[in-house]
């Protein structure tokens, strides 16, 4: 059954839902607006907010045309290996490192947002279907409306052939003994792996902890329960291995050398 | 699970970053270089009571601190920053990276000076 998208708090990750909240209209843009204010303020503990305020007032300082709160922080499903991801437009050269967070910063200026927009960027895709607008001079306005009217969408091909690198490297980290890079570097090939999964049959891939949930209704079971365990878990290095085998076997790919 | 020493790893990453630089393999120099610098900094901590807590920007801190603690020659918190943040530009978004006006013989160099000094005080 498909469910009608009408409020920005209802958009369901499945491609064509954005176009049926009309973003060109003022006042729906204003509603985006007004709940990524409302997020901004749930999603982020004090500790955070402050973070956030420092960098909002350092993109603007910059001259940056637009930002946004990205991944799990906008979605409200931040998990103890969370970073604080950000999306600013216009200023490229942001400094942040100073803050005591593992941030992620994607600074782009706004010809390469367009153009990471159009090659199907799913970065950028995710900063206008689900990306928390701190602020906007209207450069993500329009580019939620050209998703809208063009039906524009992430391409599950290029997040292919990053979850086929990120997996071999992986498979190698896995092998050196190094645990914790272990660990982190496959949970990250993993969440590749079901992002370019969900792409390509039309369901947008929402938070990385939201991302097994999601898996899950597409019948992809062992993959959201590896994931999940590398999110939530420390499983033992065999468990990795065979997570990565399987994951290996989802892409269709044969197994690396190094497994 | 028994985890290899950090500095034995810190070495191994290494010597594979130095493989894959002779190999003209700019992306994996850099996550290796990048995996080996952490394990150094988290061997040097760790000798040094310094809280990581397996998060990237106490490492950065932690490299700071190392330097003025007097461990490290120099400040490798901005090296730190630029491998994490190239590294993930490319396992994320496929991107190439970019080291500035850094060579990468300039970023093993650096490494290789925080993963001797792991294994000096280690030993």
């Amino acid at each position: 059954m498909t469910t009608m998208t009408r409020t920005w708090q209802q958009l369901a990750p499945r491609r064509g839902a954005i176009s049926q909240l009309a973003p060109g209209d003022p006042d729906a843009w204003a509603a985006r607006l007004r709940f990524d204010r409302e997020r901004a303020a749930a999603n982020q503990p004090g500790e955070l907010a402050a973070i956030t305020e420092v960098a909002i007032e350092r993109a603007r300082d910059a001259g940056a045309a637009a930002m946004v709160l990205s991944g799990s922080t906008a979605r409200g499903r931040r998990t103890s290996v969370s970073d604080l991801d950000y999306h600013v437009i216009g200023a490229t050269s942001l400094r942040l490192s100073d803050l005591p967070a593992d941030i992620d910063l994607y600074a782009d200026d706004v010809d390469r947002f367009w153009a990471k927009l159009r090659n199907g960027d799913d970065f950028a895709h995710w900063s206008v279907w689900y990306g928390c607008v701190l602020f906007d001079s209207g450069v993500i306005r329009e580019a939620v409306t050209h998703v809208a009217e063009h039906d524009a969408w992430p391409d599950p091909d290029r997040k292919l052939r990053q979850a086929r690198n990120a997996l071999e490297f992986a498979e190698q980290i896995v092998e050196s003994g190094d645990y914790g890079a272990a660990l982190e570097q496959t949970r990250g090939a993993l969440s590749l792996v079901a992002r370019w999964s969900l792409l390509s049959k039309d369901v947008f891939p929402l938070a990385r902890d939201e991302l097994a949930g999601q898996l899950e209704q597409m019948g992809q079971a062992k993959l959201a329960v590896d994931l999940r365990r590398s999110i939530r878990e420390r499983p033992s290095p065999d468990d990795l291995r065979d997570a990565l085998v399987h994951a290996r076997a989802v892409t269709g790919a044969t197994v690396g050398a190094a497994v | 699970m028994t985890s290899k020493p950090k500095v034995e790893v810190a070495r191994e990453h290494l010597n594979k970053a130095q493989e894959e630089a002779a190999a003209g393999d700019l992306r994996d120099t850099v996550q290796w270089s990048f995996a080996s610098l952490e394990a150094a900094i988290d061997a040097l901590a760790e000798k040094h009571r310094i809280a990581i807590g397996e998060q990237h920007w106490r490492r950065r801190d932690a490299a700071t601190q190392l330097h003025s603690k007097g461990v490290l020659p120099r400040d490798l918190s901005e090296l730190h920053q630029l491998l994490n943040e190239e590294r993930k530009a490319m396992f994320y978004q496929g991107e190439d990276p970019d080291l500035g006006e850094l060579t990468i013989e300039d970023v093993i160099r650096e490494v290789e000076t925080a993963v001797r000094m792991a294994e000096a005080e280690s030993e």
